[in-house]
């Protein structure tokens, strides 16, 4: 030990003074779509990940909400020659595809009319609907779904009946 | 001039003098291995993406289109370059697409598709040209890397297992009857049977 | 002392679920029924909202049931969207419930006292404003009224943002109030007043129905606007003779629908602008009575700098940098001339455009048969030379006369759900009064001060630190007490490391944040007040077509949330009047002496006016209930008094709780769809036919005004341009929409797009993780070659919504020296394998 010499020592004084200013700064740190970074460094970029492909349907968090699309859409391009959503997810082609069948109010325009094809204002899929990408959020969602509050008020009623 | 082409002529005719049967015969195999080894060489220069792309017409059409598709980059690192897909790779097919292409060298010459509004003008039909060219062979180009005996379904996303399994493997549909513009753009879909 | 510290790891620990509705989360009862039925259950409230995202100004239904939103969808009555959403509208029900929302006021402590680097501890309200109003007395007190400022935004409700103004302006005596929107909308702004002398477009999205070709000057409107695109979409795709230019300095989703397509180099669109005027000029295209009735023309000053600081040798070089708005007459003949330099082979040569491109979209502005529809947002916005981007688009409407009616259009989008409502019509900027007046102006001033029954003197004359500005006079220490309200700065201002974080750190100031969330904003705060966000207080928003609409509290904030406008108010109260006004103002009105702030901006006959029972009945309000009389209409009552019979009329209250909005001027009852059209504008003089009566003559500018460099070009060291913008999936800086999962998983990392090629010559490949470094600092992110975005050679696209990928570290905060809007647009990086 008695081998450490001055400098070594300050080295070692000034390294645990760092750690300990370094833990002061982190405790305040609230920004929780951060993870525990400094706001003036950089953390590592996390990986782009795949999207999820498991064609499973995923409960909506209401009736009116647009379905996540449950595959990879990467190079599907909708442009003004071509629809490549349309190729299985219109009413023709559904029978081949197997794939759901674009929702009726997809057919009508602003007024609200049938029209005989999926109106042109819904053209770009991708405006509503969204692949998701295989990764956690980092904040979780507090929001209550519907059936909870009916069924917890039904319970409620059960219990004080 | 005529005369001195009828001289020509004549010596070619007349039967050698000065050289051996098997100095001739041999000399003639050297040269046509010469000749044969320089017409494939030829032949493959312009099987090459570097050749393909050294007109602009290519590089800044369907080359350019091709960088953002998985036939450029992709988990295994494979990479598909033009002749792979749109070259037969045995040799009497390629030699007849050979042929097609001299057609293309006439239009690289009188610029049919030399700006990009005149390439997109002439999309469709470029396009049919090839995918009638994959139906009628099955998909060949596209079998020379997936074959349907190779493809571990298990390994591949349930939608895509679904289609290969009900329409790719009974041998109902082609590669290219559901994979058109996997690696291009698409021209105006309106008249294909799949797409209206 | 023992301190409960508030940590990020804290906050994910819901600290919400204690607040959670005491049915969620039950046991499900084992009864056999599995479809609820009674209608007093399943009933749902619906009531209308407009979206809180962008200034398209959509309307929402949003359903509610015991004190929670539980459905959202488009409003099917609304004009604007006629039942449609984007992705983020429809989730819009989920960006209250992150888990993380914030609960009670945090302050940053030390051993029970405030400390600028202790943690943040849990205060109550009354410690929180005894805090604060120490520290903006002491500011005001030692540094005088330019000592303090705050910095709001085009999210705050017209209600919030005209208390604010009031609270600043009037109150503290300070023009440094500010809203976001400078770094959005302020060089249209500065379009708007030099060429109309009237802030906001003429026309409306009615004119999306009508016109015969769309031109997309810098907006990608698939992401940014996505229901006005439904509707360009619409037109397009339902009239085969319809088309779609779209202009970008790199491939967006709007390519997509484009029938020309053009990629141009940063800076080039004001060659191409002035080619589109010389073109029209040269093929004897120009409207002559129209021009002749109509404009004037204006030669504007050269060589204005790029707004950065004054020792900057770009600012020292440049002859017009103190004078950048200034301009001289000229005739049509010179104007001519002036453009006649613009030729096709200029505008091919500079923008890299293919002439046959550049032609085909000038010969749809010359034919007078075509009706043309111009759209910009940020691509104009964002630049240095934005008003002059502004400008020159008018020169071309203004040539040729397609304006101010169905189809013709020169249409400015707005980026904020209020940019329009409340930064610009309320007037939250650092120069601005309501209803367009200036606070340089003293007739203007007067005004204000009359409504507001205040001295004459009140309004300080000087106009505030501008957004960038503030920043700079907050690292300089002469800024010192700041209040952030709905938005996020440190993440959205460029050159963060250099200008905004020091700023905020520095040992002299004191920094407020008031959020819903945790941002990155609130944690370089001194202290943060957990604010009610959309529908958990009543408001009202202004869209990018004039059009106000209100809306109701739906459900109530979680924990001790309250709303900007109750942050705001009472505050006030911890002012008397003597506190913060000189004796010699007060001597003008002694009957306001022993009053506090509160009693003189919001207890003065007009704000009061209204009593609580007038409230809406079915819905709550708390700012009604907690300060006893209606509040809301009271702010709104007097506010529209600036506007009535000044063109800027507003509806009686009530109206707008029933319709989905109405356009500004309304006037006996009428909304407004085209203004300075005679028919349909009532404040245009009959037999005009046209009157821009934003100018006293009548009449518009055309302005000649060339081509000038960039601030920052790229070189050999940092040879790449970076331009940054947003994603369809994410607004702003994702404070929302990265807590709701759907929305996050769509997009969740900022990435790096760029050319294949670009990667290949760097030895990069798609995934890999980069650096990005500018002059100023540096990023870390992922290289992506595929995808939405397609990059020419030579530039790089990063989205700023990314908490952990901070990209305004990398940007440079040069901006356009009239508007002072940042050009977020343009500066040089270079990338490096991390």
């Amino acid at each position: 030990m008695k081998n450490i010499t001055q400098k070594t020592m300050q080295k070692i004084i000034a390294g645990v003074l760092l750690v300990v200013a370094g833990a002061v700064f982190a405790d305040s740190m609230v920004s929780t779509l951060r993870t525990d970074t400094p706001l003036n460094e950089e953390q590592k970029a996390p990986k782009i990940m795949p999207f999820e492909d498991t064609d499973k349907k995923l409960k909506r968090n209401y009736p009116e909400q647009p379905p996540v699309i449950p595959h990879d859409t990467e190079g599907y391009r909708i442009d003004l020659n071509a629809n490549k959503c349309l190729s299985c997810h219109a009413r023709s082609r559904t029978e081949d595809s197997g794939a759901p069948m674009v929702s009726i109010t997809h057919f009508m325009d602003r007024e609200g009319q049938f029209l005989a094809t999926i109106s042109p204002r819904r053209y770009f899929c991708t405006q509503c609907h969204v692949s998701q990408r295989e990764v956690k959020p980092l904040v979780d969602n507090d929001f209550v779904d519907i059936d909870e509050l009916l069924h917890g008020a039904q319970s409620m009623e059960h219990k004080s009946n | 001039m005529f005369t001195k082409i009828k001289q020509y002529w004549r010596v070619v005719r007349s039967p050698s003098g000065y050289f051996s049967l098997g100095f001739l015969t041999l000399g003639g195999f050297l040269a046509g291995v010469m000749f044969w080894g320089g017409f494939n060489t030829a032949l493959e220069a312009t099987n090459t993406e570097e050749f393909c792309t050294s007109c602009h017409e290519m590089r800044n059409n369907v080359f350019e289109e091709l960088k953002q598709t998985v036939h450029y980059t992709n988990a295994s690192g494979v990479r598909a370059t033009c002749p792979d897909c749109h070259v037969p790779h045995k040799w009497t097919d390629k030699i007849a697409r050979k042929m097609q292409a001299s057609k293309e060298v006439w239009g690289k010459i009188f610029g049919t598709i030399s700006t990009r509004e005149k390439f997109l003008d002439k999309r469709l039909t470029l396009a049919q040209h090839e995918w009638h060219r994959l139906k009628a062979n099955n998909s060949l180009e596209c079998r020379n890397c997936h074959s349907p005996d190779s493809m571990d379904i298990t390994q591949q996303s349930p939608r895509a297992a679904e289609a290969h399994e009900t329409f790719l493997i009974p041998g109902r549909k082609t590669c290219i009857d559901c994979h058109k513009g996997i690696a291009h753009e698409l021209p105006d879909m309106s008249t294909v049977p799949e797409w209206n | 002392m023992l301190q409960n510290k508030i940590t990020r790891r804290a906050l994910l620990k819901s600290q919400a679920a204690a607040l959670a509705s005491t049915a969620a989360g039950l046991p499900l009862s084992g009864q056999a029924q599995n479809l609820v039925t009674e209608s007093n259950k399943t009933e749902l409230k619906w009531s209308k909202a407009p979206c809180r995202f962008c200034g398209t100004g959509c309307s929402v239904m949003v359903a509610t049931k015991d004190n929670h939103v539980v459905a959202t969808h488009g409003d099917a009555k609304s004009p604007v969207n006629r039942g449609l959403n984007c992705v983020k509208g429809y989730f819009l029900s989920k960006i209250m419930y992150g888990k993380d929302r914030l609960t009670q006021p945090l302050l940053r402590k030390t051993n029970g006292k405030f400390d600028k680097n202790g943690e943040f501890t849990p205060v109550s309200w009354d410690e929180a404003f005894d805090i604060m109003a120490e520290k903006w007395k002491t500011a005001l007190k030692d540094k005088g009224p330019t000592s303090v400022g705050m910095f709001g935004s085009g999210q705050w409700t017209i209600y919030e943002g005209y208390a604010a103004s009031k609270l600043m302006k009037a109150g503290f005596r300070s023009n440094n109030l500010e809203p976001n929107a400078r770094h959005c909308m302020a060089s249209a702004v500065g379009g708007f007043m030099r060429t109309f002398g009237i802030d906001e477009p003429m026309g409306c999205y009615d004119d999306m129905e009508a016109a015969d070709a769309f031109v997309l000057w810098g907006s990608n409107m698939a992401e940014m606007h996505p229901i006005l695109w439904t509707r360009v979409t619409d037109r397009r795709l339902s009239a085969k003779h319809v088309k779609v230019a779209v202009l970008s300095t790199y491939e967006h989703r709007c390519f997509d629908l484009a029938d020309i397509p053009m990629v141009f180099k940063p800076q080039t669109d004001l060659v191409i602008l002035n080619y589109i005027a010389n073109y029209i000029i040269q093929n004897n295209a120009v409207n002559e009575d129209f021009v002749n009735k109509h404009t004037i023309f204006k030669r504007g000053n050269t060589d204005i700098g790029y707004g950065l600081r004054p020792e900057h040798p770009l600012q020292q070089a440049a002859a017009n940098a103190d004078k950048a708005g200034g301009s001289v007459d000229m005739t049509f003949d010179e104007y001519a001339e002036f453009v006649s330099e613009y030729t096709l082979d200029k505008a091919h040569e500079m923008s890299g455009v293919p002439k046959n491109r550049l032609e085909e979209m000038a010969k749809l502005y010359a034919d007078p048969n075509v009706k043309v529809t111009s759209f910009w947002t940020m691509g104009f916005n964002q630049h240095t030379r934005g008003v002059w981007a502004n400008n020159l688009v008018y020169n071309i409407h203004l040539l040729t006369g397609k304006i101010s009616e169905p189809g013709n259009s020169p249409f400015s989008l707005t980026g904020q759900p209020s940019a329009c409502g409340t930064a610009r019509e309320v007037g939250t900027f650092a120069h601005r009064l309501p209803a367009d007046l200036v606070v340089k102006k003293k007739e203007h001033r007067d005004i204000a001060e009359k409504i507001w029954k205040l001295p004459e003197g009140t309004i300080p004359e000087k106009v505030g630190y501008h957004a960038v500005k503030q920043n700079r006079m907050l690292k300089d220490g002469k800024l010192n007490a700041y209040w952030i309200q709905v938005n996020n700065n440190l993440q959205a201002a460029a050159n963060m490391n250099e200008e905004t974080l020091p700023g905020y750190r520095n040992p002299d100031n004191f920094i407020i944040v008031s959020d819903a969330y945790p941002t990155v904003t609130a944690e370089a705060a001194d202290l943060i007040l957990p604010t009610a966000m959309w529908v958990e207080k009543e408001g009202g928003f202004g869209n990018a077509e004039r059009r106000t609409q209100l809306w109701h509290q739906l459900v109530d904030a979680p924990g001790e949330s309250k709303s900007d406008l109750w942050q705001l108010m009472e505050f006030s109260k911890r002012f008397a009047i003597e506190e913060v006004w000189p004796e010699e103002l007060l001597a003008k009105m002694p009957e306001h002496r022993g009053k506090s702030l509160y009693d003189v901006l919001y207890r003065n006959g007009n704000v009061d006016a209204f009593p609580l029972s007038e409230t809406a009945e079915g819905y709550a309000n708390q700012e009604a209930e907690d300060f006893g009389f209606y509040v809301q209409k009271g702010l709104f009552e007097e506010y529209a008094a600036f506007g009535r019979g000044h063109g800027h009329d507003l509806a009686p209250f009530e109206r707008y709780h029933e319709e989905r909005g109405l356009r500004w001027p309304v006037v006996d009852g009428n909304e407004t769809k085209w203004r300075f059209r005679e028919g349909s504008d009532p404040y245009v003089t009959e037999g005009t036919e046209v009157e821009f009566y934003g100018h006293k003559d009548g009449k518009a500018r055309i302005f000649a005004l060339p081509y000038e460099p960039p601030a920052e070009v790229p070189d050999e060291e940092y040879p790449l341009w970076l331009s940054t913008g947003r994603v369809v999936e994410h607004w702003h800086s994702g404070s929302m929409t990265q807590r709701v999962p759907e929305l996050y998983k769509a997009f969740p990392d900022a990435v790096c797009f760029m050319h294949p090629d670009d990667a290949t010559e760097s030895g990069l490949h798609r995934g890999q993780e980069i650096k990005i470094i500018s002059r100023r600092g540096e990023i870390r992110t992922r290289v992506e070659t595929r995808g939405r975005n397609r990059p020419p050679r030579g530039l790089v696209f990063v989205p700023w919504f990314d908490a952990s990928q901070l990209i305004n570290k990398v940007t440079l905060d040069a901006t356009d020296p009239i508007s002072k809007q940042t050009d977020y647009k343009k500066c040089a990086i270079r990338i490096e394998a991390v």
